[in-house]
C-alpha cells in the first residue's frame, strides 16, 4: 500500500493523458458512428459503400453496427436516453416523429443543397422525412406493399399468376384453385393475410377508410374490420389459405415464411424484400400489388430514412456521408436497391443498367404502380406498433378457433382504441 | 496504544480496499438499479423523456385493468405448477436408477446432465420447434399410428405443455443433487428393513423419502424460483410474442415486452416488484410447509 504515493499516481495519470491528447492532436481523425437495422447483405453492402467513401476521406473513421429490427429500437432508445446516440441513425417512418419531436434528431435543412444535393428526390419523397416543416430524415429507398407468388408452382399447376388487375374476389378464387390443383397435404394457395396490418391498411384505403386518421385515432369502424376478418375466415375455411396452427409458426422473416417452409404459393410483404425472399426460395418468385379495390390503396413509403443525432459533434460531415449514400452513383452501384428503390432520379438512372433481375423487378414494380398510388398517410400514432401485435393476437383467436368473427372484430376495435388512448 | 490503533485502522482500510470491487459492483450494479426500479415503478417512463410520477397507477392497472397481465399470471402459474413437480419426480427417479450402482455411472451422469447444459440455448428452442411443430418428430411418429396430430407448439391448447416438457427435460442439476443425497442414506437401514420383510416401495416411503426430505425441499425451493423466472424458452420458441394468442406469455416475457417493445419502463418495473413479492410468498409458503415434512438429522426433539 506504500509503494506509490498519491502524488506519484497523479503524475503518472496526467502524463498518460497528455500523451493520449498529444497523439490525438497529431492525427485528429474524425470519428463517426453509424447504426442501422437489417441483415447480413445490408451490412456487407453498406460497409463496402462506406469503405469507398473513406478512400476519398482519409481523415475519417466510421464505426458501424447493425442489429435486427426487433432489437434495434430498444437499443436506440437506450443509447439516446444515455446521451450516447450514434451520429448517423437509420430511421423508420413509424418512429421519426417521436424522435424528432423529442429533439433527438438534427434538422437537416441547413445542409441543403450543400452537402445534401437531394433536390431531385421530388417533393413527396422529401416530405416523407419532414416533421413539423423541418427535414429530419433523408429517404434511402422507396418501397410499397406487395405480394410475392411462386411463379414456378402456379404455372406448373396451369393457373394464371395474380397481377395488378386481380380483384379481391378473384384473388380468393385463385387461392382456392391453387390448393385444389396442388392437392398436397399441408399446401395452400396463400398465407393467411388476416393479421397482416399493411394489407388491412391498403384494403381500408381502397374503401375510403384509413387505418389511422390525421388526429391519430382509428380511421375505421368495427364493421370494417369485421368484414375484413370475415373475408379471411371464409378463405381459410374454403381451403384457400394456410390454417391457423401452421400460420402461427410464421414469424414474418424470410426463413420462417410459409412460402419458404413449403406451405403456400403466395405471401404478403414489401417490395424491397423480394430479394430476401428469393434468396431462400428455390422456385422463381414474382411480385404484384395487393388485390385491387374500388379505389387505389397502395402508397410509396420510404423503406428507411437516414437521420443525424442532435448530439452529433460534426453534423456537416455526417450529412456529407448521407449525401454519398443517397445520390452518389459509386455508392449506388454497391448498395443497389437493397434498401428499396433510390428516390433520387439521377441515382436510379445511374444504376439501372447495373441491376440484376430481382433488383430490376423491384424498380419495375415501383414504376408499375406509379399511376395508382395515393399520398402517404401521416406517420402512425404512438401505440401503432402495439396495435400491430394486437391485430395478430386477436385474429389468431379466429384462426385457431377461439373466437368468432364478430367477437374478434369488437375486441380488436375496442382494444386498439384503448391502446392509442394509453400510449 | 496509539500505534496499535493506527495499525488497526490501516488494516481496516486495506480490508475495505480489497472489498471495494465487490462493494462498487453491489452499489452500482445491483443495489442502485434495484432501488431505481422501485422508484420507476411509481412513474411513467419511456426512456426518451424523463420519468413522470404517477403514484400507484401502474399497480392499480396491473391488478384491476390489465387482461394480458392476468393471463400472463395464469400461464406462469400453470407452468410452475406443472413443471416443478414433474421435473423433481423425473430427477429423483433417474437419480435412484443411477444410485443402483450401474457400471459407467460417471458416463451416464454426464450424459443425463447434458440437456441442462444446453438448456436455455437458442438451439434447443429451435430443436423444440422441429420436434413439436406441424411436421415435427412427434407428429411423424403419430402418423405411423394413423393419427393426424396438431401442431403442438403453435396450438394454444398445447403450446404451454411443450415448454413444460422442455423444462422437465432439463432435470440435470436436481438429479445430481438427489444423487448426492441418496448416497448419504446409510445402506444398513435398507438392509435391516429388507430383512424385516419391507417391500421396495415401503422402504422408499419409510426410509428414502424422510431421509431425503431436506434435499427435496432444497430442490423444490430452487426449482420453484427458477420456474417463476423462466424467460428464454418462451421467448425463443414463440419468437418473442408469447403466442399463439398469448398461450406462452410468461410473466417475464410480458414484462420484457412492456419494457423493451413498448417502452413502458415504469409499468415493467412495477411488474418486476410484484414478481419479487410473488416469489417471496411462494418461498415463504414452502418454508412454512417444511415444518411438517422436512426433518434434519441434527435436529433436537
Amino acid at each position: 500500500m506504500t509503494g506509490i504515493s498519491r502524488r506519484q499516481m497523479l503524475a503518472t495519470v496526467s502524463a498518460a493523458t497528455a500523451l493520449a491528447v498529444g497523439a490525438a492532436q497529431a492525427q485528429a481523425p474524425l470519428r463517426m458512428r453509424m447504426t442501422w437495422w437489417g441483415g447480413a447483405d445490408r451490412a456487407r453492402r453498406t460497409n463496402e459503400a462506406i469503405g469507398a467513401y473513406l478512400k476519398r476521406n482519409a481523415n475519417l473513421r466510421v464505426d458501424t453496427d447493425s442489429v435486427g429490427w426487433g432489437d434495434y429500437w430498444t437499443r436506440l432508445a437506450t443509447q439516446v436516453a444515455g446521451g450516447n446516440a450514434p451520429d448517423l441513425i437509420q430511421m423508420d417512418y413509424r418512429y421519426i416523429f417521436e424522435y424528432a419531436r423529442r429533439n433527438a434528431l438534427k434538422p437537416l435543412d441547413e445542409f441543403i443543397p450543400d452537402p445534401l444535393a437531394i433536390a431531385d428526390f421530388g417533393a413527396a419523397n422529401l416530405d416523407s422525412g419532414r416533421v413539423d416543416g423541418k427535414l429530419y430524415g433523408v429517404a434511402m429507398g422507396l418501397n410499397s406493399t406487395a405480394m410475392f407468388y411462386d411463379r414456378t408452382v402456379i404455372e406448373r399447376l396451369g393457373l394464371k399468376p395474380p397481377d395488378h388487375n386481380t380483384s379481391w374476389a378473384q384473388f380468393a378464387e385463385l387461392c382456392v384453385a391453387i390448393t385444389k390443383a396442388a392437392s398436397k397435404r399441408g399446401f395452400f394457395g396463400a398465407q393467411d393475410g388476416g393479421y397482416v396490418e399493411p394489407m388491412l391498411e391498403v384494403w381500408l384505403r381502397q374503401r375510403g377508410r384509413k387505418l389511422y386518421d390525421d388526429a391519430g385515432k382509428l380511421g375505421f369502424a368495427r364493421d370494417d374490420v369485421a368484414e375484413w376478418f370475415d373475408y379471411w375466415d371464409r378463405l381459410r375455411k374454403a381451403g384457400g389459405s394456410v390454417p391457423g396452427e401452421i400460420q402461427a409458426l410464421d414469424r414474418g422473416t424470410p426463413e420462417t415464411s410459409v412460402m419458404t417452409t413449403g406451405r403456400s404459393a403466395i405471401v404478403f410483404s414489401h417490395s424491397n424484400l423480394l430479394v430476401a425472399w428469393q434468396g431462400v426460395n428455390q422456385n422463381k418468385l414474382g411480385m404484384t400489388p395487393y388485390p385491387r379495390g374500388e379505389r387505389p390503396g397502395q402508397y410509396y413509403k420510404p423503406s428507411m430514412l437516414m437521420s443525424i443525432a442532435s448530439s452529433a459533434p460534426n453534423p456537416r460531415e455526417a450529412a456529407r456521408l448521407i449525401n454519398f449514400i443517397a445520390v452518389d452513383p459509386e455508392a449506388g452501384n454497391i448498395l443497389q436497391v437493397e434498401r428499396g428503390v433510390p428516390p433520387s432520379a439521377r441515382m436510379r438512372g445511374a444504376i439501372l443498367t447495373q441491376l440484376d433481375d430481382m433488383a430490376k423487378a423491384q424498380v419495375d414494380f415501383i414504376s408499375l404502380i406509379a399511376d395508382s398510388v395515393t399520398p402517404i398517410p401521416p406517420p402512425p400514432p404512438k401505440g401503432a406498433g402495439e396495435n400491430e401485435q394486437l391485430l395478430r393476437r386477436v385474429y389468431e383467436r379466429i384462426s385457431l378457433g377461439q373466437a368468432s368473427v364478430p367477437q374478434a372484430a369488437t375486441e380488436f376495435h375496442g382494444e386498439a382504441a384503448r391502446i392509442l388512448e394509453r400510449a | 496504544m496509539a500505534a496499535r490503533s493506527a495499525a488497526l485502522a490501516q488494516q481496516e482500510r486495506a480490508a475495505y480496499l480489497f472489498l471495494s470491487p465487490w462493494l462498487i459492483g453491489l452499489i452500482f450494479l445491483t443495489l442502485g438499479p434495484t432501488l431505481a426500479s422501485l422508484y420507476l415503478s411509481f412513474t411513467q417512463f419511456d426512456l426518451l423523456q424523463p420519468p413522470r410520477w404517477i403514484g400507484v397507477e401502474n399497480y392499480a392497472r396491473m391488478f384491476f385493468a390489465d387482461q394480458r397481465y392476468r393471463n400472463a399470471l395464469s400461464v406462469t402459474f400453470i407452468y410452475v405448477a406443472c413443471s416443478v413437480p414433474l421435473k423433481l419426480v423425473f430427477a429423483l427417479a433417474l437419480a435412484m436408477v443411477l444410485d443402483k450402482g450401474l457400471r459407467g455411472l460417471t458416463v451416464y451422469r454426464a450424459l443425463l446432465y447434458l440437456p441442462s447444459l444446453l438448456g436455455g440455448s437458442v438451439a434447443i428452442a429451435v430443436l423444440w420447434r422441429q420436434i413439436f411443430g406441424y411436421d415435427g418428430l412427434v407428429n411423424e411418429a403419430l402418423a405411423l399410428l394413423g393419427i393426424d396430430g396438431p401442431s403442438w407448439i403453435s396450438n394454444p391448447n398445447y403450446s404451454i405443455y411443450t415448454l413444460v416438457i422442455l423444462r422437465v427435460w432439463q432435470f440435470g442439476s436436481p438429479m445430481i443433487i438427489f444423487l448426492a443425497g441418496l448416497r448419504q442414506i446409510p445402506m444398513e437401514l435398507h438392509e435391516a428393513a429388507a430383512i424385516d420383510g419391507a417391500s421396495a416401495f415401503r422402504r422408499f416411503r419409510s426410509i428414502t423419502l424422510p431421509l431425503l426430505a431436506p434435499v427435496i425441499f432444497f430442490n423444490l425451493v430452487l426449482q420453484t424460483i427458477d420456474a417463476f423466472k423462466a424467460f428464454t424458452p418462451a421467448f425463443i420458441v414463440s419468437g418473442g410474442t408469447g403466442g399463439p394468442v398469448d398461450s406462452t406469455l410468461f410473466y417475464t416475457l410480458y414484462l420484457y415486452q412492456e419494457a423493451f417493445a413498448y417502452f413502458r419502463m415504469g409499468y415493467a418495473s412495477a411488474m418486476a416488484w410484484v414478481l419479487l413479492v410473488i416469489i417471496a410468498i411462494s418461498t415463504a409458503a414452502a418454508f412454512l410447509s417444511a415444518r411438517y415434512w422436512v426433518h434434519y438429522g441434527d435436529e433436537r426433539e
